[in-house]
């Protein structure tokens, strides 16, 4: 701790924190223009300079730690006209656009303009013409822009793209696509969110609403597993419209969102109240064999489907969080936890990091940000083990660990001996490392030993280490040997885990519900999901229900966090809370359940109203709450390893394009539709196809036709397949042998 | 100034008390008022006096609706949208403040990008059936676009009326003949304002 004073004030701070972080802690005003908390200061606006006590000039607080003893002034005569002088500079030529401008009532110019009541222009310098740009679902206007940079550092150093830049020529100077003529980068929307003027805006948000017109419903992100916190912002359409969600926005100073969670916001249900199909849905359900249900529902909804199965003996279904559920059986019988150890925060803070199983910048996006930001701000080393190369990961990971499509039993295996290695095994399992083949693992899996040899002295300073698990492992035919090698790693190394669910609600469903093996039985009543009798929030369901983000409920996020979302848009039709009732399961409200969730699995008796929505001041994230840690019996053992699967020929990895994830983020109107199948040129020559060829793809018992690209940035023999306009089972080993003939037309 | 004027409550020398009885509190008092005011014929008075005049051609009414009362230029009234002078475009923003202040909530607005990637207004509308004609909306307004005219006769069939926008708006062949008239009520622009404006240097 270190002791020093601010304005006399006396105050302690963390070692190597900031004089401005530490006058932020306690409440304390120190004005910024460049700063944001989630990026390195970049102190370029010079808004935040202090006094110290014995050092001459002016010192930047956001990137000067406090010392010992330091005094330090925020306010004198000096430092106003310091600051007054700096907004001067910052309003010259500024457009007088407040009016129609899109930042207007949020924007920091205006703010300090007020603040430092800067009343005119009392010099001049000739402007120059700036034409606005258009970047797809960004906008770009220069002359709005004050180049504070925050967008070029959050794009660099949180979100991993690095696509834009600032090209330098003094007053001409703007921001610019890095490298390219036009922005191509994830479209995550997180540099509109951090620029702090009307620079860069939505185009499919820009005039169409004013900051004050707007109301603000804190909610969760309903597409993936990350759970980030967000604000739907809601207004009425046209003269008589009903509401209508007009943007997302986030607490950006601490937390990103993805493209899919600011601009897939609309996926709403809006049918009418139909009573004749409600009567329908009851009398199917009592006739159904089974409920077949997504991941994508509430933890209420979960526990009413849970009422439902024992109040009629029928079976549930949800493939996806009843192979995770295994996975995470095994994984508990030999950590001795009912949860995964690791979070966001813990790879945000991590210093090496392992990720298996997942392309992880499509599954998650909230995962690859947290590396990202770990692979920044702490040079973690970062190890990607997968069978494809990811050049979105590119200038994030420090080793690509390629491994044969199917070995991943193999490769866990010899990852746990590596970091195992010296590690003080008990008798059964140093017999299974003793028992491995090494050398046919090596050849099987295309693993040398001097890969994992520089893997290890890559992590050998490392003190917060994370391994990352998707879903390649756990829908892998021997996951539950996977699992249970991942808890060992845990268990004997350093090592925290985060294992990666696949939807938003996954987790909480796990937990939950008691699930069935899916069989394809005649009377299955679907709940956003197939069957005979579909009750969906999505088009074309015989009863519609209403989506995430006309709900309040609660999911469990990656962290193992009970997290709220919130109403947005009035759905008038029933809920699967209504249908509880029509089948004599009594209760008024949906969240009436909330405190009723499962205890044994680690959810606590809280009130839904009691559960808090927000980032505090300095980030920390006080939403919903952590579950319980349940501890279980640690009795399992690990099997001996099969031989490991081959796959030859044309394979497809199942594994949707950026910003896609399910039939909601499809029916979106701003995220892109790429619904190619996508290889590289060796796969063309491979399947014998061409760019631009129909194909036809089967695999398993489904059978699709899809258009091939040719995409110059993939390599090897495996072709993307999406499937979120598709909806294969999300609990598919994700790779396939496929068969690729070209249709002709 | 001075408050005192406002502060002496009592009024002033011009003014007499007219001498009206009590109001009978007895029972039989209150019978004796009630018999009086049925038998004597008290209403006929009254309805004599306006005979009377009538005859006599000596009304002292405006005769509504044939003569109209000239109205202040600060009456509240059906709004209006003024157009610029300089270009005879709308002064509307589409900022939505008068939307956001309303207190009867009968304000809409939408607003959208246009071709030329400006903010146009697309649909705006006052339902008068709820309009307390309060004002706000014209002081809030930045851009002195929203005013309130002297169109009082907005009698309908209807709760619900609406104006929309191109009924407000001033139309084309005004602006031509010069004759869009400005409002000079509460947030109108003060006289000699253009005076006060200090201009930005420009030695380059
Ligand atoms: S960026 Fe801010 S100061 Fe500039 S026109 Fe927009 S609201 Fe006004
Ligand atoms: S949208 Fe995201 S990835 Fe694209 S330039 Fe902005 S911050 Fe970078
Ligand atoms: S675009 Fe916005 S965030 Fe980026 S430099 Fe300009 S003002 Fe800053
Ligand atoms: S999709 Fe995932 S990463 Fe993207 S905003 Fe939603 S929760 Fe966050
Ligand atoms: S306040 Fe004035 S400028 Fe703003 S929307 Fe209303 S009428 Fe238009
Ligand atoms: S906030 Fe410190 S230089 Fe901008």
């Amino acid at each position: 701790m270190i002791n020093f004073k601010i304005n006399g004030i006396s105050l302690e701070a963390n070692k190597g924190e900031t004089i401005l972080t530490a006058a932020r802690r306690n409440d304390i005003y120190i004005p910024t223009m460049c700063y944001i908390s989630k990026t390195t200061p970049c102190g370029s606006c010079r808004m935040c300079v202090v006094e110290v006590q014995g050092v001459d000039g002016f010192i930047l607080s956001c990137n000067t730690p406090a010392v010992e003893g330091a005094e330090i002034t925020t306010n004198s005569v000096a430092l106003e006209n310091e600051r007054v002088n700096i907004m001067k500079l910052y309003d010259v030529n500024h457009p007088l656009e407040c009016g129609v401008c899109d930042k207007s009532g949020e924007c920091d110019l205006q703010n300090k303009t007020l603040e430092f009541n800067i009343e005119k222009q009392n010099f001049s310098t000739r402007d120059i013409s700036r034409d606005r740009q258009n970047w797809g679902l960004i906008n770009y206007n220069p002359s709005l822009c004050i180049l504070c940079e925050k967008c070029v550092h959050v794009c660099n150093e949180n979100i991993g793209d690095d696509a834009i830049e600032i090209k330098v020529g003094g007053y001409s100077s703007i921001i610019v696509p890095k490298d390219a003529d036009y922005l191509d980068c994830t479209f995550c929307g997180e540099c509109i969110a951090v620029c702090p003027v009307g620079a860069l805006v939505s185009s499919d948000f820009e005039y169409s609403a004013n900051a004050w017109e707007l109301s603000r419903v804190p909610a969760t992100c309903a597409h993936c597993s990350a759970g980030c916190p967000l604000e739907y912002e809601t207004k009425h359409t046209g003269v008589n419209g009903m509401d209508e969600i007009y943007r997302v926005k986030n607490n950006f100073e601490f937390s990103s969102l993805c493209g899919a969670g600011r601009f897939g916001y609309d996926f709403d249900n809006s049918a009418p109240k139909n009573s004749d199909a409600f009567d329908k849905a009851i009398s199917s359900i009592k006739n159904a064999e089974a409920i077949r249900f997504s991941s994508i529902i509430t933890n209420e909804e979960a526990h009413i489907l849970e009422l439902i199965k024992d109040r009629l003996g029928i079976k549930l279904f949800n493939d996806d969080a009843r192979k995770f559920a295994e996975f995470m059986k095994a994984y508990s019988s030999v950590s001795g936890k009912l949860h995964h150890s690791g979070s966001l925060e813990a790879i945000k803070q991590a210093d090496a990091a392992i990720i298996i199983g997942s392309r992880i910048a499509t599954d998650n996006p909230g995962v690859r940000y947290a590396l990202t930001t770990a692979a920044r701000h702490n040079g973690a080393k970062i190890v990607y083990a997968h069978p494809m190369e990811d050049v979105l990961m590119q200038n994030v990971i420090t080793q690509f660990m390629k491994y044969e499509v199917g070995t991943e039993e193999g490769v866990m295996a010899v990852l746990a001996h590596a970091i195992l290695a010296d590690a003080d095994l008990d008798e059964s399992e140093k017999a299974f490392f003793d028992d491995l083949d090494l050398g046919y693992i090596y050849a099987e899996t295309n693993i040398g030993d001097e890969e994992l040899e520089d893997m290890m002295k890559s992590f050998a300073r490392s003190k917060n280490r994370v391994l990352i698990i998707g879903n390649d492992v756990i829908a892998h035919e021997c996951s539950a040997n996977i699992a249970k090698l991942a808890a060992l790693i845990e268990k004997y190394s350093n090592f925290c885990v985060v294992i990666v669910p696949r939807e938003i609600n996954t987790l909480g469903v796990s937990l939950i519900n008691t699930l069935d093996k899916d069989e394809d039985l005649e009377n299955v009543v679907g709940y956003n999901a197939n069957g005979s009798f579909v009750i969906s929030s999505l088009e074309g369901s015989d009863l519609a229900v209403p989506a995430l983000n006309q709900q309040e409920g609660s999911v469990v996020n990656i962290d193992n966090r009970v997290l709220p979302t919130n109403v947005a848009l009035k759905f008038n039709g029933y809920t699967l809370n209504n249908i509880a009732n029509a089948l004599g399961i009594k209760k008024d409200n949906t969240i009436d359940y909330t405190k009723e969730l499962n205890q044994d699995t680690g959810f606590k008796s809280v009130l839904f109203d009691d559960l808090e929505n927000y980032l505090a001041k300095m980030g920390e994230d006080i939403r919903g709450y952590i579950l319980d840690e349940v501890v279980c019996e640690a009795n399992g053992k690990l099997d001996k390893l099969d031989d490991l699967p081959e796959y030859n020929g044309t394979i497809v990895y199942h594994c949707d394009p950026v910003l896609q994830f399910n039939a909601h983020t499809n029916e979106t109107k701003q995220l892109e539709k790429d619904n190619f199948l996508r290889g590289s040129a060796q796969f063309c020559v491979a399947a014998r196809i061409s760019d631009g060829d129909m194909i036809e793809l089967s695999f398993g018992n489904i059978k699709i036709q899809r258009e091939f690209k040719l995409d110059s940035e993939l390599k090897g023999t495996i072709a993307l397949n999406p499937t979120y306009d598709i909806g294969i089972d999300a609990n598919r080993y994700r790779f396939d042998k496929s068969k690729i003939v070209r249709v002709v037309q | 100034m001075k408050n005192e004027q406002f502060n002496d409550r009592n009024i002033s020398n011009d003014y007499f008390k007219v001498d009206i009885a009590d109001y009978p509190t007895t029972d039989w008092g209150k019978f004796k008022c009630a018999l009086d005011r049925t038998f004597k014929l008290e209403l006929l008075v009254g309805l004599w006096v306006v005979l009377r005049e009538m005859f006599k051609f000596n009304t002292h009414t405006v005769k509504y609706p044939e003569e109209k009362m000239p109205i202040g230029p600060r009456y509240r009234a059906v709004h209006e949208m003024k157009r610029l002078w300089e270009s005879d475009t709308e002064r509307c923003i589409g900022c939505g403040l008068c939307e956001k202040i309303c207190i009867s909530n009968c304000i809409r607005i939408d607003t959208k990008i246009d071709e030329n990637s400006r903010k146009e207004v697309s649909e705006y509308s006052i339902n008068l059936g709820r309009c307390i004609f309060c004002g706000y909306c014209a002081e809030v307004c930045p851009e002195l676009a929203i005013v309130h005219g002297g169109e009082y006769e907005n009698a309908s069939d209807q709760r619900e009326h609406f104006v929309m926008y191109e009924d407000m708006l001033t139309p084309l062949d005004k602006m031509k003949a010069g004759t869009q008239s400005e409002f000079e009520g509460f947030g109108a622009i003060t006289p000699h304002e253009e005076e006060r404006v200090k201009k930005t240097p420009l030695a380059y």
